[in-house]
């Protein structure tokens, strides 16, 4: 008898969500698959904040406008656990079983690409906020568009201001996790200092998790690198600065992509942390004044301060520009159809909190600069764009 | 006709009409045909799992390397321009051939050890494909070529083609089960060492039933890479897709011919339903979901209902 309860009880769960599909028609709907679990639950994470903030912003507006009336906003959350296949499944579920308006593509330039497809195949309008390689743009789809412009504008500004700093430089060092965003903007990195004629003394990879670079680096030392480039995320980065110091290893630059962007670097690494170079999409040192939800770069880092007592970085800002832009489409369409949004989105051409928006050809990101920036006395100072410069750049680490 | 050949041929009408049918009758559901295609996927490495953990009881966790294995094979085959086809056969026989040395020495451990050392095998091809980055990509992955166009047409394809591999590794099992290698199988797995004492060549069956069981999970790979689009080594070595088709096979009968059918069936419907339903603790509800149902059913669904039938 027991055994019967508990199959009836499965049967029960199976056919329970087909009868409870009802949805109401008078909101907007947009489906964001993340990797809440898995190792990208921290991207995940940090993606669900810049989705939030901007909800919580919307009602507090009351509503979303759309065609002079004001309807709720919903985002679908659905776990992906850090699966690409399961985020293309999600992407799918979420469109022809919830039925959503729009959707945020999932974490990174793999998975993005991957359900891009889904996207274009059922006409519903994707912005992908995390996700810089030009490979998930140019697939000639028309529904896919990224807040992350291609990856060599944050290495040529950067390669840019440290010849103009330091024009004796001759050698430089290549040091990269072996993940896609890392080994991306390595590869970018070496282009731009072999097109300035820098001899790469030394390029190598490092794997996922790994914690000991000592081998590496003492390989990197004999190269006698002025310039060292590392590609990785916060914690492989905290690392390497700290063995680098320990083994003496001290270039006249040292220029870290994506961890010093985060307020966790430079809270680890103090002293450490000092005249370390770096570049992002976004940070909250830029000052835009948008049309958008968020208005002031100020206002937004406040709100997200208030929110989350942390400062903002560029997946979350970028993440909440996702929504504040889709707001701007829709005001412009007045609808919420598919292809009026797509249309909308691709002409769209406006000034927001996270900077200028307006996509190319394939979709992707077109005016936005992205700054370069240094840490200094603990804080990091944006060097570059000019317009939004802060100081000099400063030589020698310690 | 025999019990036997009756079971094999309605195995191949059942898949064949299912082949021919399931696109069409699926052809504006595209979310079903997505389940239907990863249940395929699901029941061939089930099956396949089943003829080395299932005939022979040595539980292995090598499937996912090959599953790995073969993605890796076909996309970069098919990154050079060589037909889909050519490439499902070369990762199969890369499956294979990976399998033979592999398994002639990994064989020699029983019980634990031997589950330890299958699971190496994984993360050895995985951080060999991360560093090779030249040919795969590595971390970067693999975007494979012909992927991106009418997902509606790519649906329906990668539905033909991982459910007629579907039928083939079933229909593969059960020739393996009837057939001398079978017996064999049988008798390593009720006693090796009796099964050496009356002449069975245990060191040769064993690798055989490896090789045999490799060769579907790497064409599976490979019909995989070709439906997503993209792989990295993260995403084709993951040791999920070791563990699920064990649970999917613990499911619905160990060493059935049936039960990876029955036991994938119910652990996509399960999966798909907790995964809806629960939005970050999925993975433990599923694992909680599993634990009851193999404790009501301790032998496998279909098992347990036969026994029941012959019981009344």
């Amino acid at each position: 008898m027991q055994r019967r309860t508990v199959l009836m009880g499965i049967a029960a769960a199976l056919v329970a969500p087909a009868i409870v599909r009802a949805q109401g028609s008078d909101e907007l709907r947009i489906g964001a698959p993340l990797p809440l679990t898995g190792p990208l639950a921290p991207e995940g994470q940090k993606q669900k904040r810049g989705y939030d903030l901007w909800v919580k912003e919307v009602e507090s507006a009351g509503g979303f406008e759309i065609g002079g009336r004001r309807v709720p906003v919903r985002i679908i959350y659905s776990d992906y656990q850090s699966a690409t296949p399961r985020a293309v499944q999600a992407c799918d579920q979420l469109v022809t079983q919830q039925r959503v308006h729009a959707l945020f593509s999932p974490f990174g330039s793999g998975a993005a690409k991957a359900s891009s497809s889904i996207a274009e195949r059922y006409r519903v309008p994707m912005i992908a906020p995390t996700a810089s390689s030009r490979e998930v743009y140019d697939q000639g789809f028309k529904y896919l568009f990224g807040t992350f412009t291609p990856n060599e504008t944050l290495t040529e500004p950067l390669a840019d201001m440290i010849m103009a700093a330091a024009p004796a430089i001759k050698r430089v060092a290549i040091f990269s996790r072996n993940d896609l965003l890392p080994l991306a903007l390595s590869a970018e990195m070496k282009k731009s200092a072999v097109k300035r004629g820098l001899q790469v003394v030394f390029d190598e990879k490092f794997a996922i998790g790994s914690l000991d670079f000592a081998s590496a680096l003492t390989q990197m030392r004999s190269a006698d690198p002025e310039w060292v480039f590392v590609g990785g995320y916060v914690n492989d980065l905290v690392q390497v600065r700290t063995q680098m110091r320990d083994l003496g290893l001290k270039p006249q630059v040292l220029t870290m992509i994506a961890g010093p962007a985060y307020e966790e670097f430079t809270q680890a690494l103090h002293r450490a942390a000092e005249n370390i170079s770096s570049a992002a999409w976004w940070h909250p040192a830029v000052r835009y004044e948008g049309v958008d939800i968020f208005g002031k770069t100020e206002n937004f880092v406040q709100k997200f301060l208030a929110t989350y007592s942390a400062l903002p970085d560029y997946i979350e800002a970028s993440a909440a520009a996702a929504g504040a832009i889709l707001q701007l489409a829709a005001r412009k369409s007045g609808s919420l159809e598919g292809p009026a949004l797509r249309d909308a989105l691709a002409s769209l051409d406006a000034m927001t909190f996270y900077g200028p928006i307006s996509f190319g050809p394939t979709g992707q990101i077109e005016k936005l600069v992205p700054p370069v920036f240094q840490i200094q006395e603990g804080r990091p100072i944006v060097l570059a764009p000019t317009s939004i410069a802060q100081g000099d750049f400063r030589l020698g680490i310690t | 006709m025999t019990s036997r050949g009756r079971l094999a041929i309605a195995i191949a009408v059942i898949g064949g009409l299912a082949c021919a049918g399931l696109p069409l009758i699926l052809a504006g559901e595209p979310y079903l045909m997505r389940l239907v295609t990863m249940f395929s996927l699901l029941l061939v490495l089930a099956a396949s799992w089943n003829i080395v953990g299932g005939f022979t009881g040595y539980p292995s966790f090598a499937t996912g390397a090959f599953f790995g294995l073969g993605a890796y094979v076909a996309a970069i085959l098919q990154a050079k321009g060589v037909d889909w086809r050519l490439a499902l056969v070369a990762a199969g026989l890369a499956g294979g051939i990976l399998a033979a040395p592999v398994g002639y020495g990994v064989l020699r451990l029983r019980g634990h050890y031997f589950a330890v050392a299958s699971l190496m095998l994984g993360t050895i091809l995985k951080e060999l494909t991360t560093g090779w980055s030249d040919l795969t990509g590595g971390g970067m992955g693999l975007t494979i070529a012909g992927a991106g166009g009418d997902p509606e047409v790519l649906a329906s394809f990668a539905l033909r083609v991982s459910l007629a591999l579907a039928v083939l590794t079933v229909l593969l099992g059960a020739a393996i089960k009837w057939s001398r290698l079978g017996f064999g199988l049988d008798c390593i797995r009720m006693n090796e060492t009796a099964a050496a004492g009356i002449g069975v060549d245990a060191q040769r069956l064993k690798t055989y039933a490896f090789i045999l069981s490799s060769i579907p999970s790497a064409v599976a790979g490979a019909v995989y890479a070709g439906w997503i689009g993209y792989i990295d080594p993260t995403d084709v070595y993951d040791v999920m897709w070791s563990v699920k088709p064990i649970v999917a096979v613990l499911l619905g009968g160990v060493g059935t011919i049936l039960g990876p059918v029955v036991g994938a069936a119910i652990f996509v419907a399960l999966e798909e339903i907790v995964w809806r339903n629960v939005l970050s603790f999925s993975a433990g509800g599923l694992g909680v979901l599993i634990v009851l149902l193999l404790l009501v059913l301790p032998a496998g669904v279909l098992p347990s209902l036969v026994s029941r039938k012959t019981r009344s």
